[in-house]
């Protein structure tokens, strides 16, 4: 069949999985990673509330950088990415500028992204560290907002690279 | 080897109810029902990716003709919440525990409940979805 021309591995045992069980399993992956990202910093928050006997507690601040992270990855998830492979040299002249604002609004949601990222160690340093917040029940707070961050931003890297799967059996290309 | 369907439906209950025991347990012997959640996020965990893979079919046959190169958004923004939701289940009795709300064995006991609760979810869907899935899995 054509199954077993396109295969991979020389042994039949060995096969990839199909990409359409890939693209579940990542998109699955890229939900549990914001999961992690959003738990982490409403644990902290809580934690802050319930438990912490420390003068800094966790405010609106804290939030604003997973705010910034998850409107990035929402901006950078909802573009169509068939609109950014599209180059310049293509036949229909309103294809490239569906290209040119599809990278316009790609790049607001990576610099939301790192805003993000860069806002999550700014708390960590200005309210934590600088302050003289270094022993670790209280810099927990300050070091939950970087995890929460960086998972956010590692849940859209998964999502990212799971949506440029191509659909076809076993031969996927990592495009972009 | 094949199971009669009625041997997995008995099999599967019996595991949802010694969850369910455990979940309901770990809330009873300290007093304390606040692990009783893990329960309600793991019965909604599955709802949206049941909700959104029925719209993919629509989707589907709308625009089979075009060349859809990126699979379909419905269907993968299904399976993200409940990713979202699955997730949040397990990490739910942990960050009770670490803010105090729950006990260090209500935590294990109610982890380990809301585990088997989805575990028999998954087991369940897995057994009954394959046969009807396979053709349109396949092609």
């Amino acid at each position: 069949t054509t199954m077993d021309e396109h295969r991979l591995f020389k042994f039949p045992v060995f096969r990839l999985p199909k990409s359409a069980t890939v693209r579940a399993m990542g998109m699955y992956l890229s939900g549990a990673l914001y999961a992690i990202g959003f738990w982490v910093l409403l644990d902290a928050a809580l934690y802050s509330k319930r438990v912490n006997a420390s003068l800094v507690h966790v405010t609106f601040v804290d939030w604003v950088p997973a705010i910034c992270s998850s409107l990035g990855m929402l901006i950078i998830n909802s573009i169509e990415k068939s609109a950014l492979l599209n180059n310049d040299a293509s036949f229909m002249q309103p294809s490239s500028t569906t290209t040119w604002q599809a990278r316009v609004v790609l790049f607001i949601g990576f610099s939301l992204l790192a805003t993000g990222i860069a806002g999550s160690f700014i708390v960590l340093i200005l309210k934590f560290l600088i302050k003289g917040y270094n022993t670790f029940p209280t810099l927990g707070m300050g070091v939950a907002n970087v995890v929460s961050n960086a998972s956010i931003m590692l849940s859209c890297i998964v999502l990212w690279v799971v949506q440029n799967f191509e659909d076809d059996d076993y031969n996927y290309s990592l495009a972009l | 080897m094949t199971v009669k369907p009625i041997t997995k439906i008995i099999f599967l209950s019996v595991l949802l109810s010694i969850g369910i025991l455990l979940v309901v347990l770990s809330c009873a012997l300290f007093h304390n029902y606040h692990p009783l959640y893990v329960i309600a996020v793991f019965l909604v965990a599955p709802i949206p990716n049941a909700i959104f893979s029925n719209l993919n079919a629509n989707y589907q046959s709308d625009f089979l003709s075009d060349s859809a190169p990126n699979g379909n958004p419905f269907k993968d923004f299904g399976e993200f919440v409940t990713g979202i939701f699955v997730f949040s289940g397990l990490v739910l009795p942990i960050v009770f525990w670490h803010v105090q709300l729950i006990v260090f064995w209500s935590m294990i006991m109610s982890l380990s409940g809301g585990f088997i609760v989805y575990a028999s979810i998954i087991l369940f869907s897995m057994f009954f979805h394959m046969s009807d899935d396979d053709e349109g899995f396949d092609f």
